[in-house]
C-alpha cells in the first residue's frame, strides 16, 4: 500500500497538465518545480524535527526528559525557537564585511538542497533523474566548505576566523576518504547513475561488500557535517562557536538548521551507497520502497546522534593525523583491494 | 583490539538510553522536603502566650510583636515577621515553649513588591475587656489545659481568677 502514492501524484499532475492543453515541455517542468518544492518542503520539515530528536536523544542519554512543555510531548518546541530567533534582531558588528557576512547564512541551505534533488526517496522518486548523480552530490555538498568561510571570513572576528579555517582544513582533508571511500561502491556498481546503484544492491546490500568503506565513510561524513567528535569547527569551549560566533537571530539558526540538512546528505548518501537505498531488506516490501529508505535514513542519523553524546572531541592534530595517516590509506587500500578482488571474481569467472 | 573502548562507550550511552529518568517535572511533582524542613512560619494563634522568647531568640530583629493586656493575660495583636532579614536560622522555633511557631513546608514566598515579603502571622485588635468573654474564654484555656499538661502554665493563673 503507498508504494506508488507519489509516483502516482506525479503522474497524475503530469496527465493532468497535458489535459488542459499544457504544452509538454512546460508540463515537465511545472511537475519538476512541484517536485523540487515537496523535497524542499519535506527536508525543512525534517530538519525541524531532528533538531527536536537531537535534544531528546541527547536527554534521554543523559537520564534526562528534554523537552516536553511546547506542544504535545515538547513537539513544537523547534517551532517555537524558530518563531523566537525570527523575532530576534540580525545583528552585524562594525567592520564587517557586510555582503559576504549577510550572504552566507542566505547560502547555506543551497548545497544540502541542491544535494537533495537527485536523491530517490523512493522507486523512483528522485526528483532529477542523473548519469552522474553521485558526482553531483560530491561536488554540491563540498561548497558548504565555502560557505563556512564566508561566514567566518567575513565576521572579523578572531574566533570566527580560526573557525572559518577549522572549517576549510577538516572538509578537504575529510572529502578526500569520503569520496576514495564511495568510489569502492562506484567500482563494483560500475555506474554513477544513483538508481542502477541502488539496483545493482538487490542481492547483497554494499555494506557487505564494502565494510571498511563504509566505516570510513560514516566518520568521514561525520567530519563532514561538524559533529563530535570531529566538531572542532564549533568547539564551544574552544572558539565559542565558530564561524557562528557573531550571527545573531534567524541567520544564525539558518546555520544551525543547515547543519542538520547536511547530516541528512550524509544519511541519505550512505543509504544509497551501502544501505541499499529504497530496497527492502529481507524481501519486506509490505512497507512503501519511500518507506525504507525513510527508516534506513533515520537508523543512520539516530547512529549519529547516538556517537554526538557518547564520545569527547579530538584535538586539531589527532583530528589532521587520523585523516591523512590513517582514513586516507585505508581508503586507498580498500579501493586497490576492491579491484583485485574484482579481477580475480572475473578470472574465475562468476 | 583497535575501538574497543569506542563499542564500549556506546553501549553505556546505548544503556542509558533506557535508564529510568531522574527528572523530577517541578511544578507537577515535587521531591518531598524533609520533616525538619525550614519553609515558611506558621503561628498557632490559640497556643501563643505572647511571652516574646522568639523575638528575643531572633539573631536578625526579624520578629516584632505586639501586645494588649486583656484581662489579667497578655494578648497577642500584631506578629510581623519582616521576612527579608530572617536566615531561616530556626532559633525563634525552638524557643517557643508552647509549640506555637513552627515551620511549614511552604517555600515559594516570593512576591512582586518587597513590602508584600513582610510576614503578618497575626493582626487583630485586642478585645474590649467584658466580663462576660472573660469566662468564655477561661473554659477554652483549661480545656487546652490538660492537653498541654505542665506547660500550660502561662494559663494558670487566669483559669485560677
Amino acid at each position: 500500500m503507498g508504494e506508488n502514492l507519489f509516483t502516482g501524484i506525479a503522474a497524475w499532475m503530469r496527465t493532468a497538465l497535458l489535459d488542459i492543453g499544457t504544452p509538454p515541455l512546460l508540463s515537465e517542468f511545472i511537475v519538476l518545480l512541484v517536485k523540487l518544492l515537496a523535497v524542499i518542503i519535506f527536508v525543512s520539515l525534517n530538519v525541524l524535527w531532528l533538531v527536536y530528536m537531537e535534544r531528546k536523544v541527547c536527554a534521554y542519554i543523559q537520564c534526562r526528559i528534554g523537552p516536553n512543555r511546547v506542544g504535545p510531548k515538547g513537539l513544537l518546541q523547534t517551532v517555537a525557537d524558530v518563531l523566537k530567533l525570527l523575532g530576534k534582531e540580525i545583528i552585524v558588528p562594525r567592520r564587517v564585511d557586510k555582503i559576504v557576512y549577510l550572504a552566507a547564512p542566505l547560502l547555506v541551505f543551497v548545497p544540502p538542497m541542491m544535494a537533495f534533488a537527485v536523491i530517490p526517496w523512493g522507486n523512483g522518486m528522485a526528483p532529477v533523474e542523473m548519469n552522474i548523480g553521485i558526482f553531483y552530490v560530491l561536488a554540491v555538498a563540498s561548497l558548504s566548505t565555502l560557505i563556512f568561510w564566508m561566514g567566518g571570513w567575513s565576521s572579523y572576528n578572531k574566533y570566527s576566523l580560526v573557525g572559518g579555517m577549522r572549517v576549510v582544513a577538516q572538509m578537504v582533508s575529510y572529502e578526500l576518504p569520503l569520496v576514495l571511500a564511495l568510489l569502492g561502491v562506484v567500482m563494483l556498481a560500475g555506474t554513477l547513475n544513483i538508481n542502477d546503484i541502488v539496483n545493482a544492491q538487490r542481492q547483497v546490500w554494499f555494506v557487505f561488500a564494502q565494510p571498511l568503506a563504509f566505516l570510513i565513510y560514516l566518520t568521514a561524513g561525520i567530519s563532514e557535517v561538524n559533529r563530535v567528535p570531529f566538531d572542532l569547527v564549533e568547539g564551544e569551549s574552544e572558539i565559542i562557536a565558530g564561524p557562528y560566533t557573531e550571527y545573531s537571530g534567524m541567520a544564525y539558526a539558518m546555520y544551525m538548521l543547515a547543519e542538520y540538512a547536511n547530516m541528512m546528505v550524509v544519511a541519505c548518501m550512505a543509504t544509497i551507497m551501502f544501505l541499499g537505498g529504497w530496497l527492502a531488506p529481507f524481501g519486506w516490501t509490505f512497507l512503501p520502497s519511500w518507506f525504507w529508505f525513510f527508516i534506513k535514513v533515520y537508523a543512520l542519523i539516530f547512529l549519529f546522534m547516538w556517537i554526538r553524546w557518547t564520545y569527547p572531541r579530538i584535538r586539531v592534530d589527532q583530528l589532521m593525523g587520523f585523516g591523512w595517516k590513517v582514513l586516507v590509506p585505508l581508503s586507498l587500500a580498500n579501493i586497490f583491494v576492491t579491484g583485485v578482488g574484482m579481477y580475480v571474481y572475473r578470472a574465475i569467472g562468476w | 583490539m583497535f575501538g574497543q573502548g569506542l563499542l564500549k562507550g556506546l553501549a553505556i550511552t546505548w544503556k542509558e538510553l533506557f535508564t529510568r529518568k531522574v527528572t523530577v517535572q517541578y511544578p507537577e511533582e515535587r521531591l518531598p522536603l524533609p520533616a525538619r524542613f525550614h519553609g515558611r512560619f506558621e503561628l498557632d494563634v490559640d497556643k501563643c502566650i505572647a511571652c516574646g522568647l522568639c523575638a528575643s531568640a531572633c539573631p536578625n530583629k526579624v520578629i516584632q510583636m505586639e501586645r494588649a493586656k486583656v484581662g489579667k493575660r497578655q494578648y497577642l495583636t500584631k506578629y510581623v515577621m519582616r521576612i527579608e532579614y530572617c536566615m531561616f536560622c530556626g532559633f525563634c522555633v525552638e524557643a517557643c515553649n508552647k509549640d506555637a511557631l513552627r515551620f511549614t513546608h511552604i517555600i515559594n514566598m516570593n512576591q512582586y513588591f518587597r513590602d508584600k515579603v513582610r510576614l503578618v502571622l497575626v493582626d487583630r485588635p485586642a478585645p474590649e475587656v467584658i466580663p462576660e468573654e472573660e469566662p468564655a474564654e477561661a473554659p477554652e484555656g483549661r480545656a487546652a489545659k490538660p492537653k498541654a499538661g505542665a506547660a500550660g502554665k502561662g494559663k494558670a493563673p487566669e483559669g485560677e481568677g
